[in-house]
């Protein structure tokens, strides 16, 4: 089974001239149809540049990355457009509020992408993913300011799973959203996979918000992956020294114990060698689970 | 899962015992009600009490009352809400009926704050180091080459690396975790016996949220430092706190010892908050573990 | 146009709109209501106001009022012909320069400068002396002149709106600049140029006065406002109150146009604009 998303020795970099920096120092990733991928970064780890270059809204120094088969890294103005237009890769964004125009309404904003396509018969479609995602109906009409978060990220999603994607790239979708409402979208995702086979990259900075809904966990670091593995092994076996201390960090009302400063302490020394020495172009070592 | 103590657990519970009985209460908050400008009341009568040296929890989703309830004992209500009935006493000395500028004093040597934003709090045209020397002169009178000298130490007690570097630099320059070391320094500053954490750490990544949260609790072990931590995430909570107040609509629903509300949780909420976090996440994860 | 309908229901608004349909309704027909030949000469000079002549004769006894109404549509439509030349060289590559790349940006940029730093009448007389002393002549002048602050503001506008993350989320669905342009950028500027060109209209009115007081542009005898006030005013210690009624013309066209552009822009701010979409929303029906 060939991967939907395949990210290849992806190296990026941002800024002009003599502040040009390179942020993703040779990322691979893949995700495959109907896989959620946990991408876990602090900041300033490199994961929004990543999504940005896989959407084409930066461009790579070198790599490749291969959306359903198709090199998309080389893409550029028509080419790029048509590509876009298939609809088959659409990115959810952090602020629901911020990546809904408040001009518009619900309606359009839901079949914007099918606009966009030329597409005639928007009532239905509208009305289709609006149910897909349980936004009632009687929303439609009405403007983005009017609505509650989770109706807003419902919105967002709504209007990306409008244009049929195979891939969705979500970046931070529920660190805005309170925790009730957290768990409606997250069980939404979970939901769109199941029914249409989407497949997921699932970007955030907490750890631990991917428990229960990622299948893998991709750890990135510097611009670097440092370790890749299912869920259950990054959380319960780590192996990586930073992957051990993000996961020793995050808080857990189950702990019998707090955990331990000083263990954490002693990783956090090392982590910050490896940072060190990373500088140096020596690569931070890399554990690739199953 | 099996609900046996177990030895830590047994310690700890023992410790709580003691707490209630033996402490001294520091501050105790009895029938405070809040109300906005057009009347409508949204805290309804909360009733807290905060052991001297202890680590008391405040937890509930947005819109609960937790945070209007600790605005209400700093006297930093917003504008338009006020505090309509209950008392608020700290050390034995009513706080609601002392005029502002008491109150204003109180702030910084008796109690004293730290919040979600770091930044918005510090002037961005002046150093960090500055701004803290400044509150160093002001609050404690320290005279201009003191406060530096004390400046620099307190950064380097923050486990802040490089001090003196650090002092010399401008927020933008620092990271959010950074930024939040500086303003615990600036708010214990004059010593304050009460620190209040309002979502101080939601904003910062999970590792720089544990180093915080380690320094708030280096803080109340070497200095006796009381704690009173305003989170929506039950887990910082259960990490930092000896007892815990659930917050429902402006009530509270359910109080007592951090453990045992966890793990026998009695009001239906509780244990919705619980179910809740257990849904997604590491603990979820966990606990399929040790069901297994 | 929800940004205009708006602004019609503030007091201020109303007043303002007005006061301009009836200068607009002078501007048409005004030659038609005028009681006398506004180009005849009398014996009668520089008469007081009676009941013959209401706003009294100048100093070749003309009648005031009929050269008044026979200068409104000049005055006014001349001002429009100026924002007009102004908002076609101003805003589209104000609102293009944010979407089409660095050079072009750079050039439209550069040339903007170049056109704020000439100095205004030199300019329009300069204009006036190379392409021939006539009417649109003078106004491709101040039409130019005018062109910079409208590129300026829509670039403003337009920069605000051009990295917001639905432009992108358009985008990423393959809409091209042309699309994002009209369906998420363009609304968004709309009140900001709507003000911007009320501002400019007044001002355009002030400038066709100036330009016709110095002789520039219509020439005499054909009468505009601001040609009466300037022959007037060579009459000032005879008939000391003679240019009060042209200038108050003047002075009615464009402080209505001000406050027109105050009540548009006190509605279609944030506040304003959350208002009219709320009161928008409650009629909106899914059909």
């Amino acid at each position: 089974m060939t991967a939907l998303l395949d990210v290849s020795e992806l190296h990026v970099a941002l800024g002009r001239g003599r502040k040009r920096t390179e942020i993703l120092h040779g990322v691979d990733l893949t995700v495959a149809p109907g896989e959620i991928v946990g991408l876990i970064g602090e900041t300033g780890s490199g994961k929004t540049t990543l999504a940005r270059a896989v959407l084409g809204l930066v461009q790579a120094q070198s790599g490749t990355v291969a959306i359903d088969g198709r090199e998309v890294t080389g893409l550029r103005g028509g080419a790029l457009r048509a590509f876009r237009r298939s609809g088959t890769v659409q990115y959810i964004f952090q602020d629901p509020l911020r990546s809904l125009d408040p001009e518009r309404t619900v309606f359009d904003t839901l079949v914007e992408g099918l606009v966009v396509r030329g597409r005639a018969e928007l009532q239905d479609a509208a009305l289709g993913v609006a149910q897909l995602v349980s936004l009632p109906l009687d929303l439609l009409p009405k403007y983005p300011g009017e609505l509650s978060g989770g109706q807003r990220q419902r919105v967002a999603i709504a209007r990306a799973i409008a244009v049929d994607p195979r891939l969705l790239i979500c970046d931070e979708p529920v660190s805005a959203l309170d925790a009730s409402t957290r768990i409606t979208i997250l069980e939404l995702l979970l939901r769109l996979r199941e029914s249409r086979d989407i497949g997921v990259l699932l970007i955030t900075h907490d750890l631990g918000s991917l428990g229960g809904v990622a299948d893998r966990v991709v750890v990135l670091y510097h611009g670097r992956v440092v370790e890749t593995g299912t869920t259950e092994e990054i959380f319960l076996a780590p192996r990586h020294p930073y992957t051990r201390l993000l996961v020793t960090s995050v808080p857990s009302i189950r702990d019998e114990e707090p955990p331990d400063p000083e263990l954490r302490r002693a990783l956090r020394d090392e982590v910050r060698g490896l940072a060190a020495t990373s500088a140096d172009s020596a690569d931070i070592p890399q554990i690739t689970g199953a | 899962m099996s609900v046996s103590p177990d030895s830590a657990t047994a310690v700890r519970a023992a410790a709580d015992a003691a707490g209630e009985s033996g402490r001294e209460t520091l501050l105790s908050v009895r029938g405070l009600r809040v109300s906005v400008a057009d009347g409508s009341e949204v805290v309804h009568g909360v009733d807290l009490d905060i052991p001297r040296g202890s680590a008391v929890g405040l937890v509930g989703e947005s819109g609960s009352g937790k945070t209007l309830t600790c605005r209400a004992v700093l006297g930093l209500l917003p504008v338009g809400v006020e505090v309509t009935g209950g008392e608020i006493s700290l050390r034995g000395t009513e706080l609601t009926a002392l005029p502002a500028a008491k109150r204003a004093r109180l702030r910084g040597t008796d109690l004293a704050a730290v919040f979600q934003d770091p930044a918005s709090y510090l002037n961005p045209s002046i150093t960090v180091g500055a701004q803290l020397a400044e509150v160093l002169r002001v609050k404690i009178g320290l005279a201009r080459r003191a406060a530096r000298y004390r400046a620099v130490e307190l950064l380097h007690a923050m486990g802040l690396r490089r001090p003196t570097h650090v002092y010399s630099q401008y927020p933008f320059e620092l990271s959010g975790g950074m930024l939040q070391r500086v303003l615990i320094a600036m708010s214990i500053t004059a010593e304050p016996e009460l620190l209040i954490a309002d979502e101080a750490t939601t904003a910062l990544d999970v590792t720089v949220q544990a180093e915080v949260l380690e320094l708030l609790t280096e803080l109340r072990r070497d200095r006796g430092l009381t704690l009173m931590i305003v989170s929506h995430d039950l887990a910082v909570i259960s990490q930092m706190c000896d007892t815990v107040h659930v917050f429902r609509d402006g009530s509270i629903v359910e109080a007592g010892p951090t453990r045992r509300v966890l793990r026998v949780p009695r009001h239906p909420y509780t244990r919705e908050l619980i179910e809740n976090h257990e849904r997604f996440g590491i603990d979820r994860v966990r606990k399929q573990r040790s069901q297994q | 146009m929800k940004t205009i309908t708006g602004a019609l229901r503030t007091r201020a608004g109303v007043i303002a709109a007005t006061v301009l349909a009836v200068v607009l309704l002078l501007a048409v027909i005004g030659p038609l209501l005028a009681p006398y030949d506004p180009l005849k000469n009398s014996t009668e000079i520089l008469q007081p106001p009676s009941a013959a002549h209401w706003f009294g004769t100048d100093y070749l006894g003309r009648d005031v009022l009929s050269r008044v109404l026979a200068g409104a549509p000049r005055s006014v439509f001349t001002a429009f012909e100026a924002v007009g030349i102004g908002l076609v060289i101003g805003v589209a590559p104000g609102i293009t320069s944010v979407y089409l790349g660095r050079v072009y940006e750079w050039i439209t940029l550069r040339v903007m400068d170049g056109l704020i730093a000439l100095p205004f009448l030199i300019f329009a007389i300069a204009v006036a002396a190379l392409l021939g002393n006539a009417v649109h002549q003078a106004m491709i002048a101040v039409g130019i002149l005018l062109a910079p602050s409208f590129y300026r503001i829509t670039r403003a506008a337009a920069l605000n709106h051009a990295n917001a993350q639905y432009v992108t989320a358009s985008q990423l669905f393959g809409a091209s600049m042309w699309w994002v342009l009209r369906t998420h950028v363009w609304s968004k500027i709309l009140p900001t140029l709507v003000v911007a060109t009320a501002n400019a209209t007044a001002g355009g009115l002030l400038i066709v006065s100036s330009l016709t007081f110095l002789g520039i542009g219509v020439v005499p005898p054909e009468p505009t406002w601001g040609g009466i006030v300037a022959s007037d005013l060579s009459y000032l210690t005879q008939v000391p109150y003679g240019p009060v009624f042209p200038s108050l013309f003047i002075m009615a066209t464009v402080g209505a146009l001000n406050l027109l552009a105050d009540a548009i822009r006190d509605t279609s701010g944030d506040y304003g604009r959350a208002r009219i979409l709320r009161r928008g929303a409650s009629r909106v029906r899914l059909t």
